[in-house]
């Protein structure tokens, strides 16, 4: 389900449909998978991102294009005109923000009209924030809709790998399906550049007096 | 088939226990058949010198900060063959790179200014199967583990140095003794006298200082 200006690729690509309201942290986690960075600011996304993200498992290689969409209903462009062809869908909230979570039947609805009987995983993003408004035991939408539903952070990386491992055993059939080790390829030996050597040598040291985005944060596997 | 080496498979793959993942989702048909396929690490051939859990993060030179690049494990690879070492970091839970370089005489690692947890270097990366310039910095537990990597780094980065060293040194040589022996040739049939020896000598250190040979040669 590539774009037309995209490259296809010879391995199995699905098209996953990620909605949800404004601020609910699609971007955020999409990024967070793709380059491992956690991007605090918030710039709302216009219409859709689309951006191809691969994992490696035991049944070979797979690639699932992220159409992340416009939560913020004044920049949703084409809305459900996004859906057409989707494969799987997350639907995203924020525990806490509870009108994001009352939102979630709108979002699932308008995703069912396009696309029938296609695997859905209910995302509660956001669950390291200590003062949560949407406990877990609140949730309930999940099990009216037959979803599957896990409780992530896209922040601390709890739960991150779930939603897609869920959605891959499900477009596969197959719930042994697991995440492997991408191969490491050996790398290529570099010659030596005296003149480069010696620029990164000057902006290491000027990186070297800047502070870590999470210096606070000593929490981490 | 899988890997050869079983307490590598799972040990980034801690799966909450069984029944904590309850599958509340429809039936849904698969729309794809795959088969198991074999899987290889890229690490058959190398022996784990560190393996430590971390934090990497990259410059990010138009923003001037750093960013996060991933959370996970930290290796330094030793090749089995030819003693080459890489540094290998995965992405917990998914095994993806997040760096993947060579650690050459040239590089050094250094301190954070301000955390004792945290160290800096630079590498010229192919984590995403191309090379890419990359300011890494990675952020350990502990003091001591932090310690513990940039030791092992430094030591790793200076063994290269000297097996470099005595690699050219052995070629340089070889070089001077055939170029000495040219030289023999010409003074002899210049029908130069005197000590020979003596100056075939000041020749070849005037040579080492010079123009030193080709590696390749």
């Amino acid at each position: 389900m590539a774009l037309p200006n995209q490259q296809t690729v010879d391995y199995p690509s699905f098209k996953l449909v990620i909605v949800g309201d404004g601020g609910t942290g699609k971007t955020t986690f999409v990024k967070r998978h793709l380059t491992g960075e956690f991007e605090k600011k918030y710039e709302p996304t216009i219409g859709v991102e689309v951006h191809p993200l691969d994992f490696f498992t035991n049944c070979g290689k797979i690639r699932f294009y992220c159409w992340d969409t416009a939560g913020q209903e004044k920049f949703g462009g084409l809305r459900d005109g996004y859906y057409i062809h989707g494969n799987c869908a997350i639907i995203m909230f924020d525990v806490t923000a509870r009108l994001t979570y009352k939102n979630v039947p709108t979002w699932h609805r308008d995703l069912c009209r396009v696309c029938e009987n296609i695997p859905i995983v209910l995302c509660g993003n956001k669950v390291d924030v200590k003062n949560r408004q949407v406990k877990a035991k609140q949730v309930t939408f999940h099990r009216k809709k037959n979803l599957q539903y896990y409780e992530i952070s896209a922040k601390s990386n709890y739960n991150f790998e779930k939603p897609f491992l869920y959605l891959a055993r499900k477009l596969a059939g197959d719930p042994n399906l697991h995440f492997v080790e991408t191969p490491a390829l050996a790398p290529p030996e570099v010659p030596i550049d005296l003149v480069a050597q010696a620029q990164h040598e000057a902006e290491l040291a000027a990186a070297a007096s800047q502070p870590l985005p999470d210096d606070d944060d000593d929490a981490f596997e | 088939m899988a890997s050869t080496e079983p307490e590598h498979e799972h040990r980034e793959d801690e799966e909450a226990p069984a029944g904590e993942d309850e599958d509340t989702g429809a039936q849904v048909a698969p729309i794809v058949k795959l088969e198991e396929v074999a899987v290889s690490t890229g690490e058959e051939d190398e022996e784990a010198i560190l393996d430590l859990k971390s934090k990497l993060y990259r410059f990010d030179k138009d923003g001037n900060q750093w960013k996060e690049r991933g959370a996970g494990t930290v290796k330094l690879l030793k090749h089995k063959e030819s003693g080459k070492v890489r540094l290998v970091m995965r992405q917990s839970k998914t095994l993806k790179i997040c760096a993947n370089h060579l650690v050459l005489p040239a590089m050094s690692v250094q301190e954070h200014a301000g955390n004792e947890k945290s160290c800096v270097w630079h590498a010229t990366d192919f984590a995403d199967g191309e090379l890419k310039d990359e300011l890494f910095c990675i952020r350990f537990a502990s003091i001591e583990n932090c310690k513990t990597f940039m030791e092992m780094f430094q030591e790793v980065a200076e063994s290269q140095e000297s097996k470099g060293e005595n690699e050219d040194a052995t070629v340089a040589a070889d070089a001077l003794e055939k170029l000495s022996v040219e030289e023999k040739k010409t003074e002899e049939n210049a029908g130069e006298e005197a000590d020979a020896a003596t100056k075939n000598e000041e020749t070849k250190a005037d040579t080492d200082k010079e123009d030193k040979p080709a590696p390749s040669t």
